[in-house]
């Protein structure tokens, strides 16, 4: 397709460490289309976090480095632009094109500043508005995320704000530019349940009011994943494993691994007596696996899996599995 | 539940527990209010079942869960624990039926003979443990103090079987936990707890920290461990849907009440407390083609526990509040056998 708002091409980020290389992404290729909304899914380790982290640039270095790669946003290549250190490219496109919502909203809002400088600073310095426009403008965008009595509470500091209001404040900020693309990273896994119901129910709403922002969410739960995702990307030891949308990775997940995930959940309202499980743990990122990288705790491994790693295979239109075991569609 | 857990006798009984912790201020740091963490908590425990604590942040599950192992002392109620040791003979395990003792009115000291009854496993296996011991040395630990009649081989010996029995080898006891993986210091955690042969574990969010398919596993090994031993447990965590699973009754609490306590199965099926039923219908389920019934969104967020409303605590929300709500707290109403809401009007509720 040629329309995608995003497309990632082999990207591979490294972290060098005393004890080597860790090879947190390893080769990733996946791409947004516009408007969409894209789960990335993976327990801790898997390096969903630092594809959202080298997508936006934000890698420490040292000891972290992009390798190797395209990220290509709406059709301007942003690792190229930034191995010829042309960085103003990548500071154009950040909180203005693609935006960035964190994990933890008690830590990522300034605590000296009040709410209305952080929300108002991007407009500043994107859309080049006076500081009295884009107060206001912030006003507006703190009423849209549901912040009661936004032009009092505007003055008011990052610790006046309970968690999920500051989340609120951090979507409002992040959607203040008209951003095409929003990168959520764990936006609700520090909020409680109800709290977090409101949020993902907001980013929905906000995302319909404004420009129809594409959005990458990043999560480790799955039940986060079937409520709010297009298609969904399955994550593990820095590579991809399965790419397909929703209702297909929910319902016929090919790769042993997606499989496995999805049956160790308990699921609500239906009580089993065990949880089945997927044994083993995820193997360190400096001792991976000459093949699969799943090949340690996969209950279906055979023969090439521990020496040769598999190939990405597309087993039907849009659904990819990296797998053995995954037979490719036909081609017609 | 099945109806052998229903008959089991009363291990644990907590009557109207108030914790408050005072707040200081002014220029002569005079107490100004007190942190309502716990406003009036009753429940009962019984022996063998698991007892899930579920609510948002602050509203007082993990601070019940530390007046019961004494670390907090309440400020007022009862916590009639039913031991088996006697203080009269010394606080050795009888056959006499001893009196059950009250842990909201012991000191450290007392409390210790009753210690070794009651565990706890902790929310963060990497903060939980002691890095700079062995993983024999924070087993043994507990020994050490509540069975030092044992001798150093033979403590060494219960050791290397209560790993066996968690999954973990015997080899790896002279390791420190750096060398261990989250789910494995969770293991290490729950053999700790187990050194003692309590008869009640208190886990506090012991896998939140952990990774899907990790947590798994944690849950399994809590499950099997419990039928093992026939160990009662209180489950807290936010997790509804790990609580559902691994509980037989489960309590709602919100902002230092319990709003409704219920056998699990009927509380997911038919809750009735207006909080309950926000929060059933603010869990995301890990099925796309589930079609929700329309989702009770909370206006607003939980008030201060400095602040609580007068009268119910939840009316500031409550999609059904009315003015009595905020005259009185409303009473614990038993609306079936085993199933009891802290709401008068809940009947009154939309049935959508």
């Amino acid at each position: 397709m040629a329309n995608e708002l995003l497309k990632v091409k082999n990207l591979k980020t490294y972290f060098k460490t005393e004890a080597g290389i860790a090879k947190a992404v390893d080769g990733v290729d996946f791409d947004i289309l516009p408007g969409e909304v894209l789960g990335i899914v993976g327990e801790s380790g898997s390096g969903k976090s630092v594809t959202s982290l080298s997508i936006m640039q934000l890698i420490p270095n040292p000891p972290g480095e992009i390798v190797e790669g395209n990220i290509i946003f709406e059709g301007t290549d942003l690792l190229e632009a930034y191995r010829r250190k042309d960085y103003d490219v990548i500071r154009k496109i950040r909180g203005n094109k693609i935006s960035m919502i964190f994990q933890e909203p008690m830590t990522s809002l300034n605590p000296v500043f009040t709410i209305g400088d952080q929300v108002a600073e991007s407009l500043v310095h994107h859309k080049g508005m006076t500081p009295k426009e884009a107060r206001d403008y912030a006003v507006k965008m703190l009423e849209l995320v549901g912040i009661p009595s936004a032009r009092e509470r505007i003055d008011e500091y990052p610790h006046q704000f309970s968690g999920g209001m500051r989340q609120r404040v951090m979507i409002a900020m992040a959607l203040s530019c008209d951003p095409s693309l929003l990168i959520a990273d764990e936006p609700t896994t520090a909020l409680d349940v109800t709290i977090q119901a409101q949020i993902l129910e907001l980013m929905l709403e906000v995302k319909a009011k404004t420009s129809n922002a594409a959005i990458l969410l990043i999560t480790h739960d799955m039940a986060v994943i079937a409520e709010t995702c297009h298609r969904v990307v399955v994550m593990y030891c820095g590579r991809i494993q399965e790419i397909a949308d929703v209702k297909t990775i929910f319902h016929s997940p090919q790769h042993p691994y997606t499989q496995g995930l999805l049956a160790s959940l308990p699921k609500p309202g239906q009580k089993v007596r065990r949880l089945s499980t997927i044994e083993g743990m995820v193997p360190s990122l400096f001792n991976l696996p000459k093949g699969c990288s799943f090949c340690t705790r996969c209950s279906k491994k055979h023969e090439p899996c521990e020496n040769v790693p598999p190939e990405m295979v597309e087993t039907a239109p849009g659904h990819f599995v990296r797998c053995h075991l995954a037979k490719p569609m036909q081609s017609v | 539940m099945t109806e052998a857990k229903a008959d089991r006798k009363n291990l644990l009984e907590v009557n109207d527990l108030k914790m408050y912790f005072p707040v200081y201020g002014g220029v002569f740091r005079s107490h100004v209010a007190d942190v309502k963490a716990i406003d009036g908590v009753s429940f009962t425990l019984r022996e063998g079942e698991t007892l899930g604590l579920v609510g948002e942040s602050g509203c007082g599950k993990s601070t019940t869960g530390k007046c019961i192992i004494n670390l907090n002392r309440p400020t007022d109620g009862h916590i009639l624990f039913h031991t088996q040791k006697d203080a009269a003979a010394g606080y050795k395990i009888t056959d006499v039926k001893p009196k059950p003792v009250d842990i909201a009115k012991l000191n450290n000291d007392q409390m210790r003979p009753y210690r070794s009854e009651i565990q706890m496993i902790f929310q963060d296996p990497y903060a939980s443990l002691n890095p700079r011991m062995t993983v024999s040395d924070i087993i043994m630990e507990p020994l050490s103090i509540h069975m030092p009649e044992l001798s150093k081989s033979q403590m060494l010996e219960k050791v290397g079987w209560l790993m066996e029995k968690v999954g973990l080898s015997a080899e790896q006891a002279t390791r420190y936990p750096h060398e261990f993986s989250g789910g494995q210091r969770q293991r290490i955690g729950i053999a700790r707890a187990l050194a003692t042969n309590p008869r009640l574990v208190i886990a506090d969010e012991p896998v939140s920290a952990l990774d899907v398919s990790i947590q798994a596993q944690v849950i399994n090994l809590m499950q099997d461990l419990q039928e093992e031993f026939g160990l009662t447990y209180i489950f807290i965590a936010h997790d509804l849907a790990v609580v559902e699973h691994i509980s037989d009754r489960i309590a709602v609490m919100y902002l230092g009440n319990i709003v409704e306590l219920a056998e699990a199965e009927t509380l997911f099926k038919t809750p009735l407390h207006p909080y309950t039923r926000a929060l059933m219908s603010a869990i995301p389920h890990p099925d796309p083609n589930v079609k929700k019934e329309k989702r009770i969104v909370l206006e607003g967020d939980v008030p201060s526990p400095m602040k609580k409303p007068s009268g119910c605590g939840f009316r500031t929300r409550c999609p059904i509040a009315r003015n009595e709500c905020a005259i009185e707290p409303p009473p614990m109403l038993e609306v079936e056998p085993d199933h009891f809401v802290a709401c008068p009007y809940y009947a009154t509720q939309d049935k959508n």
